[in-house]
């Protein structure tokens, strides 16, 4: 598996940790009131930034799992290419701009059929708290699906037409 | 009646002659990451222009070394 592919892994797993957070919180710990709409909101955005937080800690972290990585196989077999490599690994290129963009275009269908069933459910009476967790909910899930589609792309190769 | 355009390249026998370069030493002087330099060839991936130019000049040969051209009937049915 190639280290792009680790990377996104590493981001998905802050991105269900964070899901998962935001589930365990309002499951358990708190939930406000469903007409609370900016209680609502302001625990989205806490829990947004959480998860933003935690990508940046994720990238940190494989970024320097691979260093040591990289840096125990160079003392190991004296080497001096692993540091190329870790150069090469971790630059974006035509090709990862390319698999971003094809993988932002699901993750986008994804989150826009999100939209269009919170409207349909605001149309069929559904409160107002269930659609905004609809959205974020298919937010969540477009970017779920965009990493998996990325790591598809990534392994199987991608063409440019 | 259309035919396809079957694209390859040389770049692993051109990374050999050119005193075994690495995936990771023509990654870098083509500025790309050694993972689509695997998929290049692997021919999993086709460059832009620019990354093609890239790769020629790397190995100081002309671009038509590096890749070859060929056709391919489309099959009709």
């Amino acid at each position: 598996m190639s280290i792009s592919s680790k990377r996104i892994i590493f981001s998905l797993a802050a991105g269900i940790a964070t899901v998962f957070a935001y589930t365990l919180y309002v499951c358990i710990v708190s939930t406000p009131a469903t007409e609370d709409i900016a209680h609502w909101a302001i625990l989205m955005l806490i829990f947004i930034i959480i998860g933003v937080v935690l990508q940046v800690i994720a990238q940190i972290l494989i970024y320097v799992l691979f260093s040591i990585k990289e840096e125990v196989e160079e003392n190991v077999s004296g080497s001096k290419r692993h540091k190329l490599f870790l150069q090469t690994s971790f630059i974006e290129d035509e090709r990862d701009r390319l698999i971003s963009l094809k993988a932002i275009r699901i993750g986008y269908a994804c989150a826009g059929t999100g939209l269009f069933v919170a409207l349909v459910a605001l149309a069929c009476g559904a409160p107002f708290v269930a659609a905004l967790h609809i959205i974020v909910g298919a937010g969540a899930l477009g970017s779920l699906i965009e990493g998996c589609a990325s790591i598809y792309f990534h392994e199987r190769g991608i063409s440019n037409g | 009646m259309g035919e396809k355009l079957i694209i390859t390249n040389n770049i692993r026998r051109l990374r050999f002659f050119a005193n075994e370069m690495t995936q990771a030493e023509l990654a870098q002087k083509a500025g790309v990451t050694r993972q689509t330099i695997i998929a290049l060839e692997a021919g999993k991936y086709l460059p832009s222009l620019e990354l093609a130019f890239k790769i020629s000049n790397a190995f100081v040969v002309p671009i038509e070394e590096v890749f070859e051209c060929s056709t391919q009937k489309a099959d009709a049915s």
